[in-house]
């Protein structure tokens, strides 16, 4: 009896961290425009479900091939991102951090409406990759829907490692979030840097929002707020601007929500993974990767 | 005419909940927990009328008094951090709240029916009004009392020397760390005032809708909170409350005719108003031109 619970306990473990990679995915594009322009991005979540949603609303009644969908996510998500950064940042002065707030909060209520008024609130299915291979390790089975995602989130992760540290616009963007001043003296136009940013952050959204709709299996505007918010609390558990940070923190947010979940019922699952932000909050205010020079 | 009675109770309820997140806003820090401090007045404020029996001022006061105790001591460790920070720990104490009524149980019978909170099902049956004989109008009287009371409290509260700290806060934290104001004392006593306000606004709130539940505190109301003092301006009070006439009044009632489009409005018009009055519909460019049409003499030393 008790190893059945143990197996069950790490079973359950496995199952959220791997779905822990749209967690980390969406902490990731916090991050991001955190780290460059040191401002929150309220409508990112919303952005990210929309690029799920048009990549399915685009392929009504073509029935395309499941990778074909999540590619045009992650090209909708793109879009959404340049969209994003045009309406809430582009026009409002960046010395007023509460006006970009309020507006990124106005584009996700727009955007949640606009997804209920196309849809008329009715949830819509998601094509899955894998979705009947279960793995068997031992007494475990991995889902291959699960797997298939986390493998995802792996492979536009290192991607979009690979863009930050090995291109001119990734050597850009961070230029711009040590000292945009510097960064401008050097020839760098900040205004398209962020832009950029914003454009790649949401193809990464869009990515999480295709790999949301296939692990869950359906899409619906009521997933954009929860996402936020347990995106934000990947985004200050791994600490602000700390991309492994995000990726780490999204994977231990998963797992632990997973297992809580399984003890005490969906209804008291987010309850702890508050508490375990209020821990680091007083414990380790930083995060768990502090970035270790202090930006000014 | 109750349509319009029943929008004043809206539009008082929600001036108050601007209000909260005002106090907070003017030092600088944005608050997401204002909804949790609603939710807390709410609950606190129904189970005293119904459950205890209290009369609706002692229970309105004893909210007030434990969403503020609630809010101060929420204060301490949450204003050690800022920024996004801060706002991602008042979601998450916000959602700590709201999931924590949407788990509590608390029920008794009395005469035939049990009455109480109940979970996901919520609190029903909080019909302190119209079992003591109050009528709508009434109702809108004491609500737009208690708003007036808060609005006039405030206000006194701007123009003396508490404002100008709380505000020399919210300017620059350094600056005003430098010539002795603690910022820590000051963060902490605007968020419990900000948590007074709001616990009261939500125990009149509990009593005029009869029926509350989790899902009504969510992140949208936190999020309504900060909404109306920032679309509003933070120069005075009197924004927030333009703010609640605009959003309820005009952006929710108003637009009723169009259907469905009025939530897609609804966004888009946040989105516009932020962009083309970045500082708030009522700023300081705005209080100026108004003073100018009105002739008035500018009191000095603003």
């Amino acid at each position: 009896m008790e190893l059945l619970d143990l197996i069950d306990t790490v079973q359950s473990i496995a199952d959220g961290v791997l779905f822990g990679a749209t967690y980390a995915m969406l902490g990731i594009g916090f991050t991001l425009v955190f780290g460059v322009m040191h401002k929150i991005n309220l409508a990112y979540a919303a952005a990210s479900i929309g690029a799920a949603y048009a990549s399915l609303l685009i392929l009504a009644g073509v029935n395309a091939p499941a990778a074909v969908v999540f590619l045009l996510a992650a090209l909708a998500g793109g879009v959404l991102g340049g969209i994003v950064y045009v309406v809430c940042f582009r026009f409002i002065p960046l010395a007023n951090p509460l006006a970009t707030l309020m507006s990124t909060v106005g584009l996700l209520l727009l955007i949640d409406e606009i997804i209920v008024h196309e849809t008329q609130g009715v949830p819509l299915a998601y094509p899955a990759l894998f979705s009947d291979v279960i793995v068997r390790v031992g007494p475990f089975g991995l889902r291959g829907d699960l797997m298939f995602v986390f493998a995802l989130g792996c492979i536009s992760m290192v991607v979009l490692l690979l863009l930050l540290y090995r291109t001119k616009l990734g050597l850009a963007t961070r230029a711009v979030s040590q000292q945009p001043t510097a960064a401008q003296l050097c020839g760098i136009s900040v205004d398209r840097v962020n832009g950029l940013t914003f454009v790649v952050t949401g193809v990464v959204g869009g990515v999480a929002g295709a790999m949301t709709g296939a692990a869950i299996g359906m899409l619906s505007p009521l997933l954009s707020l929860p996402l936020t918010v347990k995106g934000l609390i990947v985004t200050v558990i791994g600490g602000l601007g700390s991309i492994p940070g995000a990726i780490i923190a999204g994977l231990l947010v998963g797992g632990f929500e997973n297992v809580f979940q399984f003890f005490r019922g969906v209804s008291e699952r987010d309850l702890y993974v508050m508490l375990l932000l209020f821990a680091f909050l007083v414990f380790r205010p930083g995060g768990m990767f502090q970035p270790s020079s202090a930006r000014d | 005419m109750d349509f319009y009675l029943g929008l004043a109770q809206i539009i008082g309820i929600h001036t108050l909940l601007g209000l909260s997140a005002y106090c907070v806003l003017l030092t600088g820090q944005v608050s997401l927990a204002q909804a949790g401090f609603f939710a807390i007045g709410a609950y606190v404020a129904a189970m005293l009328t119904v459950l205890a029996e209290w009369p609706l001022i002692a229970a309105l006061l004893a909210a007030a008094l434990i969403a503020g105790t609630v809010a101060c001591a929420v204060g301490f460790p949450a204003l050690r951090v800022k920024g996004l920070m801060l706002v991602v720990a008042t979601i998450a104490f916000g959602e700590a709240v709201r999931l924590f009524f949407f788990n509590f149980d608390y029920q008794v019978t009395k005469g035939n029916i049990r009455v109480g909170p109940l979970g996901g099902e919520g609190f029903r049956q909080i019909r302190y009004f119209p079992e003591h004989g109050w009528s709508t109008l009434e109702v809108v009287l004491f609500v737009w009392t208690v708003v007036t009371l808060i609005m006039v409290a405030l206000w006194w509260m701007d123009q003396s020397r508490a404002g100008a700290v709380l505000r020399a806060v919210g300017e620059d934290e350094v600056a005003a760390q430098s010539t002795g104001i603690n910022i820590t004392a000051v963060k902490v006593s605007a968020m419990t005032v900000g948590g007074v306000i709001a616990g009261a606004g939500g125990g009149i709130f509990a009593h005029y809708t009869t029926h509350i539940e989790h899902g009504q505190f969510g992140v949208v109301l936190a999020t309504f909170a900060i909404a109306y003092p920032i679309l509003g301006g933070l120069s005075n009070v009197f924004g927030t409350l333009l703010a609640v006439l605009f959003i309820q009044g005009f952006l929710i009632e108003g637009l009723r005719f169009l259907g469905d489009w009025r939530n897609l409005l609804f966004g888009a018009l946040i989105l516009l108003a932020m962009n083309i009055r970045p500082r708030g519909l009522l700023d300081a460019g705005a209080i100026a031109a108004l003073r100018h049409l009105t002739y008035r003499k500018e009191a000095t030393g603003a």
